[in-house]
């Protein structure tokens, strides 16, 4: 069972607005599986919108994820209060679920606000599940901007990868 | 030859010197690169990328079965 798609769907089905974003985002653009790079969690985008986050945290819960903020459980109840609290501190939140999933909402893209991104959305197909992720280049001038240790690995490897497929494709 | 957790810190520490060092700058030339991979036909909207994940659990289970054989 794909546990990322299930949720996705949930999403989906609670009307959530969110994108793709990180390293999986970045995946969904590989030319081929030369240009594809595994990666512990994925990260989920969202708009600084309490209502919009307390149906986000619904959609997870429904598919069997756990809720952390700053590794201790997210409090309770998970209503439009706490989320007005987590939105006011752009405090990240993490879903686990039982197999190990990870999947990070953050309401922070470095360098972006979420409707430039959302705007320039693509949409893609994964079995009957439509995903919303973040354009390429939002994901990798946000990890430009990021800079951090992991960003920079990835832009390295990212950017050689791209460079010897498309030479090989010309 | 038996590791070590010390040769286990050893690389992480290496690692993390290396990721230091690197300095990727967004030029033309990447900048060039995204905007192809972007306007790919198989990157438009609506496409199904149901590859990926198959792929990358494919790739994930045969590492999950690896073992060190030296």
């Amino acid at each position: 069972m794909d546990h990322f798609k299930a949720l996705v769907q949930a999403l989906g089905s609670q009307q959530v607005r969110f994108v793709v974003i990180g390293v999986w985002g970045a995946n969904y653009y590989a030319p081929s599986g030369a240009a594809t790079f595994r990666t512990e969690d994925r990260d989920l985008f969202l708009p600084p919108d309490p209502d919009n986050l307390v149906r986000a945290w619904r959609a997870c819960e429904a598919t069997g994820f756990d809720l952390r903020s700053d590794a201790e459980p997210l409090d309770v109840p998970r209503d439009r209060f706490l989320a007005d609290r987590v939105v006011e501190r752009r405090a990240a939140v993490r879903a686990t679920n039982r197999q190990g999933l990870d999947v990070d909402l953050t309401l922070v893209m470095a360098g972006f606000d979420f409707e430039t991104v959302w705007n320039e959305r693509r949409t893609f197909q994964v079995e009957d599940v439509a995903v919303p992720v973040a354009r390429l280049l939002h994901i990798v001038t946000s990890k430009h901007t990021a800079g951090r240790d992991k960003d920079r690995l990835f832009l390295a490897t990212h950017k050689q990868a791209l460079e010897d497929l498309l030479k090989k494709q010309q | 030859m038996s590791v070590t957790l010390e040769d286990g810190l050893r690389a992480l520490r290496e690692s993390a010197e290396l990721a230091r060092s690197i300095r990727i700058e967004l030029d033309d030339e990447y900048l060039r690169r995204i905007a192809e991979v972007e306007a790919m036909p198989a990157n438009q909207s609506g496409s199904d990328k149901t590859w990926v994940r198959e792929l990358i659990d494919a790739s994930e289970r045969h590492l999950a079965r690896a073992v060190q054989v030296r």
